[in-house]
Formats: C-alpha cells, structure tokens, sequence
C-alpha cells in the first residue's frame, strides 16, 4: 500500500489520559477535528435537489476519525455508522469503502450502528438512495487520515521515518518491525492529525468493486436479536397505543373501565389524540387497547372520490415548472396527443412494525429505535418530555425495512411519554393494524401528458403535469426549508422532468392538499413519473410505428450531455442484451421503459404473459448504470428488490379511503408479490461514471411502465391506472 | 396458566395467560427472538415455527395447545454455528436476506417444504410458500431452497 503523501502536518495535539483510550474492551483514538467536508448549506443543496442537479450531501458532518472508528483489542475495526441498514446493504459497502483506505481487510470491520452518544450524527436521515454517493469520498478520506495518523504514530515508537512504514491487514510494518493498529493505538497518547492524505487511485482498489457478502449475512441467517422488535431492558414493560382511526378525526372520549382491569394492565394514560395501555406483557397490552371504549370526533367522512379530486392537478394549490424548454403552446391546437394516468395510495408496509423501547430516568432519556433518521427522534423526545435534545441518547439497531416509512413519523414520543409515566422502561410496539392504518402514505398521483409528433415521428411538443401531495418535508425539515422551496417537492420531484431531448418540453409538479399524511416511500416521485411518461412514450412509439427501444433511442441526441450518453448507452445494451430482438412466443408480451434517478440509469425490459386470465410477469432484464459500483452483488440485490417492489405495486398495492378510513387494515387487504409472483431477473451493469450514485431506487421506475408496455404488446389495452388488480 | 413444552429440545414450563399467542411466549417469555411478529393474523408468515415437525403460525396459536409439544425455533433449526442446517448453509451460500427480517420465517417454511418435497421444483416452492418480503428477496429465496434440497440430498445420501 502507498504510504506516500505521508507528510502529516500537525494541526492539533491533544493529550489524553491513557484509560480515556480504553473502552469497552477497546480503544478509542482520541479526539481529532478533521474539518467539514460539505458546503454548510443544507438548505441551498435542498433546493439543488429539486434541480436534481447536484448529489445529495451526506448529513454526516462530523468527520473526526474517532467518531466513526475504534479499534480494538483484537485488531478488529468498529466502523460505528451512522447510515441506517435496512436491508439495502450499506454496511457492506461502507466496510468495502474503509477497508480500502485503512489498511486493513473487510472482514477486519465489524460495523455497527452509531448511537447518537458514541459516533457521528446524521442531520438528513438515511434515505434518498444517498448513502454511498454520500459517503464515497468522505468516508475513504477518513480511514486515509487515520491510517496515516497510525503511521505517524508507529513511526514515533520505532523512531523511523514514515515513509518506510507499510501497511495490510491491520498491521503496520518497518523494515523486520511489526506492530498491530491495536499495538500501535494502546502505546500511543498523543495523535497527529495529517491534512487529508490523497486518496488511493482506482486501479489498486483492493476492495471496491469486487462481490462481498453481506457483512450482516450471518446474523441474519442465524436470527440473532438486531433489530428494535428484539432489545430488552430489566424491568421493561409493554405498550400498545389506540390511535385515531379515521382520518382528521380527534379523541372525543373514552372510557378504559374495562381495559384497566384487563389481568396485567399496570396503565392506561390517554394524551391528546391517543390512548396508551401498559402491561406486563405483550399480549395484556394488546387485548386490553381492544377494550378501549373510545369516541372520535370525525369532522368529515372522506371518500375515494373526494381524494381522486383533490389529487388533480387542476385542484392543486402551488406548483414548480421543472422545465421550461421551448414553447408548449402548440398542444392547445389540433392533433395533441393527450394521456391520464393514476396512481393510488401506497403504503410502506416493512415487515418489521415501528416500536421504540424508551427508558426515561429524571431529566435523562435512553431510547432504542428503528428508524431513518434518529437525528430528528432526538429533538422531538426532547420536546415530547422536556428535556435538553443532548440528554437523549438515541440507539439504532438494524431495521426491518424502511423504504421511506421510518423517516419521519416516530413512536419514540409517544413510549418517551409513557416510559415517564411509570418510571420504567417501555417497549412500545404498533400493531399491523396502526400501520396500515394510521401512519403516512405514498401519495396518489395524477398525471396530464400531453405531446404532439412531427410528420417524421419525432416528438416535438411533450408537457407533463404530475398532481401529487406533500412529501413530508414541510412537517419535518421545518418552514425554513419550505419556504425557500415554495411547494414540498424534495422527493417528489423526482422523475418530473422529460430526460429525452425534445426542443419543446414543460413539465411541472402540483401540490394538492390532501387530508391525511404522506411521505416519501422507495421512489416515491420515480414510481409515478416513469409510469406516466415511460407508458407515454411508449403510446407515442406506437402512434409513430417506431419500435420503442429505437423510438427513445433517437430522442436522446447527443448533446455532449454525459447523462444522455449513460442514457443511451443503457438502452443500446438492453436492446442487444435483453433478447429483446429475438422472436418470441405468441403468448409472451414484450415492454421496455427507462429512468433516471439521481444519476443512475436503470432500464427494463420485462415480458408478460396471461396465466389463467391474470397478468404473470415471467422475466425481467435491467440494465443499471449506478456509476461506480463498489459491491456488484449488493446491487444485484437492490435492483432485485426494487424490481419486486415495483411489480407488486404495479400489479396489487393500493389503499383506499372509504369513510375517513383506510380500506387496508393487514396485508391480507394489501396484496403485494409473493414467491409466486416472482419472474426470472437478470441485471446487468454498464458503468458510467467514477462515481458512486444511488441505486435504492432508480430501478424501481422502469418496472411498472415497462409491464403495462408489455400488455399492451400482447393483448393490445394500454392500462393507465394502477394497480392493475 | 402454567404451561409445559419443549423448545428446541429444551423442557420449559410457563406460567402465563392460555391464550397468549406461542409467538409471545417464545420470544418475550424464552427470550428466544429470532420468530418475528409480522401481522399477528397468520397472513405473513414472519412468526414460523415447527410444532411436532409441522409448520405453525405461532402469532395465531395460544400456546396452551402446545402443553406437552415440541416447538422448534429456528435457533434450534441447526445442530450448531459450525453445522448449519441445509437451509441456513443456503441461505448463507445464496446471500439472501436483505433487511432480513421476514429471512427466519422463511427458513423454517423451507426447511419443512425441501422435508415433503425433497425434490421441488420451482413451481413447487411458488406454489407452497405464502411468506412474505418487502425487500424482495423472492427470487433468492426460491434459489436458496433449490440449493437446500440439494444439499439436503447429499446430507442424506452421507448418512
Ligand atoms: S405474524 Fe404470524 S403470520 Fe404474520
Ligand atoms: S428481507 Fe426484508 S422483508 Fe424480507
């Protein structure tokens, strides 16, 4: 390994006492400030996110090295992280990305979750597909600076230059000397800090790119306790919560007569707008919530036609032209092309319920809790009981799903709340019930497509207008940031815009008001948008009698443009790849759409066919261009995941309203995919660029457009809303 | 109540509430958490486990009608760590899980399934299996338990 650029320039020393570097068995390097990384702005880069311009920021700004590393006894390396794991691998990935620059192998890095106590903060929460992209460059130059603080300092204790010192698997060496990183870490007091070192070039990675296995693989095959569902405290008690069931309704009365004398019960306490049972035991918690005699004021009686009215761009209260190129006047006139397409309410539906084990001692609060974002649970326990935000300490375990569910909304309060109440530890825990019917959902959509065609089949006119509801961001990144925005649309925006180039093209997001929450969820403005206008292009590939792979093809003109050649590229490798241009069966149906999310590609091809009068997707082929990968197989796995999710929400996943209430109460009202909906998947990758983009959720997009393609293929009825069952 | 079964081969007594689901017990009471609560209404499978060598929905079976069973935990699916069950071997081969949650209740859905049909077929394992995963590691799931009926074969032909 280089040990060049090992010229450290002392910016701090610090003294510390020696037992200050032994902890839990280990050893914690000391205090270093390595500076911020990242412009300061949070909200500026927010609004380059609508622009989709930019990459999101990492929300980490704390960069000392022992914030995020400890070594240990054993020479193992406590990557202590504060990007959740929910299932989409970023503990693999950034073991991956340290090891690189380290020094030391993958399996060397046990990585843990940070609590807000022992590692780096996270200001933005885990999502939006950012945490490699995110974390690439930031999180390499820390493992540089802090291999080379271990170089500076073995070169102290062998009083050698350090240019001689090499370094591999955890071990530094000199000439015949050796040292542990842990030898090393226990005989040294005093750390120098270099400016950050350069980074390794590409071409000797040892790590990046090559498949791993999950680093969680183990644990989660063996079913050991990681996630929030599984901690315990001495003496915990267990809640269960009645929350309102009806849609702006508020909590008129309740009588819990018979609820408090459930065999037991230890309380039940009634806040605002809920009613909280605590019990000995999870069961008396449950069945006592059901004995709970409540009465709700319920201002309106909401139905689905209400909500299909409001979601209309023509009902919406504030919008943002996300393109403005040319003029779309010529759409008023004859010969437009025009297109609705829907999409219903979604729900997360994680397998692992939200809960939050809270322990409330005097003015001192310890929660343990999955979720997205425990930079933001910190503050509103604080708020929630009173106490200073740095008096709470947040645990994360590893979380059993996410997709955009545990972000904002929190049971965290609310078991804060009830953990006060009684002086002991609670385990709060929703039922399947509270989460379908009680938390935020995806929004619907409504989308307005409208396009006209030159004589030749090219698209001259395209606009898009997309009718969807708050993202959640106005509620929770505070009025300042909505302010500066206008409208809601951080995630929503996404996919908005027309990525082909077409000389005359508008495309604009509305915010309608909706009456019940919603949020962000995998894609959530991706799945929409690239079912509307990839299902759009397709019908004009049709009206043009081009083929459709062709037809996007040669609306992708090369600009220069480094996003149209990734573009292009994907679609040129698809159609030779996919068997897309080899005969097929009658009884198959062939679709291919595209998307661009973040700066990854992701294209499909998927082909249908009817079983027993129903849809049945048999085989799907994406070509993902995620730029740099670092884990090939952790993408495989995304691409697989989101290929599912899109399936399952193209073909099942939907909510209603229907009296001030949701029409899914458990997953037996929820369809999604099964095993038996599972079609053969096949990823392939093109790499565009040198740099990690996200790849959670760009390959959603291509998966429903690509399905209602490949009906119309085989049976010629173009669907435009989904679900389709 | 107090309630006598065993759990993976382990004699335990209970003393709680007849009808508390076996999910409960196992995990709250046995401390044993690897069976996940997913919908408490036997729809998502997250809560499987072994009674008497069939696979139960424990989230909707009261635990008095386990007085004198043998539960099976995927804790105690395998001998040991070093000698994984075949499922888990493929699981662990296959890199399945994601989040990993709904991964237990799956595995214990395969192991009896590659049991009945030691030679399934794809269709076999879509038509037998009604778990659920968000993540959609369906199709590594359907590969894993080809690999475990596999491996399952050869541990039979060893033995
Ligand atoms: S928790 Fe038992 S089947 Fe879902
Ligand atoms: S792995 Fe997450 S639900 Fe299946």
């Amino acid at each position: 390994m280089s040990t060049e650029n090992n010229n450290p320039t002392p910016k701090k020393k610090r003294k510390f006492s020696r037992r200050k570097f032994f902890k839990r068995g280990g050893i914690i390097l000391g205090t270093t400030l390595i500076g911020v990384y990242f412009g300061r702005n949070i909200i500026r880069r927010k609004v380059a996110q609508i622009a989709g311009d930019m990459d999101l920021p990492l929300g980490i700004m704390n960069m000392e090295p022992d914030f995020w590393f400890e070594i240990m006894e054993d020479n193992t390396v406590l990557l202590k992280l504060a990007k959740m794991e929910m299932g989409q691998g970023i503990f693999t990935g950034a073991a991956m990305i340290a090891a690189e620059e380290l020094g030391v192998t993958v399996e060397q890095i046990n990585v843990q979750p940070a609590t807000t106590k022992n590692g780096p903060t996270d200001m933005l929460g885990t999502g939006g597909s950012s945490s490699t992209s995110g974390m690439y460059t930031p999180l390499r130059e820390v493992a540089a600076t802090m291999r080379e603080m271990l170089i500076s300092a073995a070169a102290k204790i062998w009083n050698v230059d350090a240019s001689t010192i090499s370094v591999g698997s955890g071990i530094l060496q000199s000439g015949l000397q050796q040292l542990s990183y842990a030898e090393v870490t226990q005989q040294t007091t005093e750390w120098v800090v270099p400016k950050t070192p350069a980074l390794k070039p590409e071409s000797e990675f040892q790590y990046i790119g090559k498949e791993y296995k999950r680093v969680d693989l183990k644990p989660k095959v063996m079913g050991e306790s990681i996630f929030s569902i599984d901690m315990e405290l001495p003496d915990m008690l267990y809640a269960t919560i009645l929350y309102c069931p009806y849609i702006g309704g508020t909590l008129k009365s309740v009588n819990s007569d018979d609820a408090i004398k459930h065999p037991g019960v230890v309380k039940v306490e009634r806040s605002d707008d809920w009613i909280g049972v605590i019990a000995e035991n999870r069961f008396a918690s449950v069945m006592a919530c059901r004995k709970l005699k409540a009465e709700w004021d319920v201002p309106k009686m909401w139905q689905q036609s209400d909500i299909d009215e409001m979601i209309k761009p023509e009902n919406g209260v504030s919008f943002i032209k996300l393109q403005k190129d040319g003029s779309i006047d010529d759409l008023d006139k004859e010969n437009t092309f025009a297109q609705t397409y829907n999409t219903p309410i979604g729900v997360h539906a994680q397998m692992e319920p939200n809960g939050t084990i809270a322990h409330v001692q005097g003015d001192k609060a310890l929660i343990i809790t999955g979720t997205q974002w425990a930079d933001n649970v910190q503050g509103k326990i604080a708020k929630a009981i009173g106490i200073k935000k740095k008096n709470v300490e947040i645990k994360t375990t590893f979380l059993g799903g996410g997709f955009g569910g545990r972000y904002f909304q929190s049971t965290a309060p609310a078991a804060a709340k009830l953990s006060q109440l009684v002086g002991k530890p609670v385990h709060l825990l929703r039922t399947r019930e509270e989460e379908f019917q009680n938390r935020y959902y995806r929004p619907p959509s409504h989308h307005k497509l409208r396009a006209k065609l030159s004589e030749d089949g090219m698209i001259e006119t395209i606009d898009h207008v997309y009718g969807s509801a708050d993202m959640a961001i106005k509620a929770n990144a505070g009025d300042l940031v909505l302010k500066m925005l206008g409208a809601d649309f951080a995630a929503g925006g996404h996919g908005t815009r027309v990525l082909y180039n077409i000389k005359n093209r508008h495309s604009k997001i509305v915010n309608c008001k909706l009456p019940f929450p919603t949020g962000i969820w995998r894609g959530v403005g991706q799945f929409p948008n690239t079912f509307a206008i990839e299902s759009f292009i397709d019908e004009l590939a049709i009206k043009a009698g081009k083929d459709p792979i062709q037809f996007r093809i040669d609306h992708l003109t090369d600009t220069g443009d480094p996003l149209i050649v990734r573009a292009k590229k994907v679609l040129e490798t698809l159609a030779e790849k996919s068997g897309w241009k080899s005969p097929k069966r009658e009884d198959i149906g062939r679709g291919v759409a595209l998307c661009e999310d973040r700066k990854s590609f992701a294209a499909a091809m998927i082909e249908v066919k009817k079983v027993d009068g129903k849809i049945k997707v048999t085989r799907v082929v994406q070509v993902v261009d995620p730029g740099k990968i670092i884990n090939p197989d952790g993408v495989r796995m995304q691409v697989e995941g989101a290929t599912m999710m899109g399936i399952s929400a193209c073909l099942y996943e939907a909510t209603y309203v229907k009296d001030s209430q949701f029409t899914a109460t458990n997953y037996h009202q929820y369809p999604m995919a099964m095993l038996s909906d599972s079609p053969e998947i096949e990823v392939i990758f093109t790499e565009g660029s040198e740099k990690p983009y996200g790849v959670g959720e760009p390959p959603i997009g291509p998966v429903a457009p690509a399905i209602v393609n490949a009906i119309f293929d085989l049976t010629g009825e173009r669907k435009r809303r989904l679900p389709l069952y | 109540m107090k309630i006598s079964f065993s759990v993976n081969g382990n004699p335990v007594n209970v003393d709680v509430d007849p009808e508390t689901p076996l999910l409960w017990v196992v995990r709250d009471e046995l401390k044993l958490k690897a069976t996940k609560f997913g919908c408490g209404k036997a729809v998502c499978g997250s809560c499987s486990l072994h009674i008497n060598g069939d696979l139960v929905r424990s989230c909707s079976y009261p635990v008095k009608y386990a007085e004198g069973k043998q539960v099976t935990t995927l804790e105690g699916l395998s001998e040991s760590e070093k000698k994984l069950h075949p499922v888990q071997e493929a699981w662990m081969e296959i890199n399945v899980p994601q989040c990993g949650y709904c991964q237990p209740g799956f595995m214990m859905a395969a192991a009896k399934l590659i049991q009945e049909i030691p030679n399934p077929t794809e269709e076999d394992i879509r038509k037998n299996i009604s778990n659920i995963c968000r993540c959609g590691t369906h199709p590594r799931i359907i590969k894993a338990i080809l690999k475990a009926a596999e491996l399952n074969k050869a541990l039979i032909a060893e033995s």
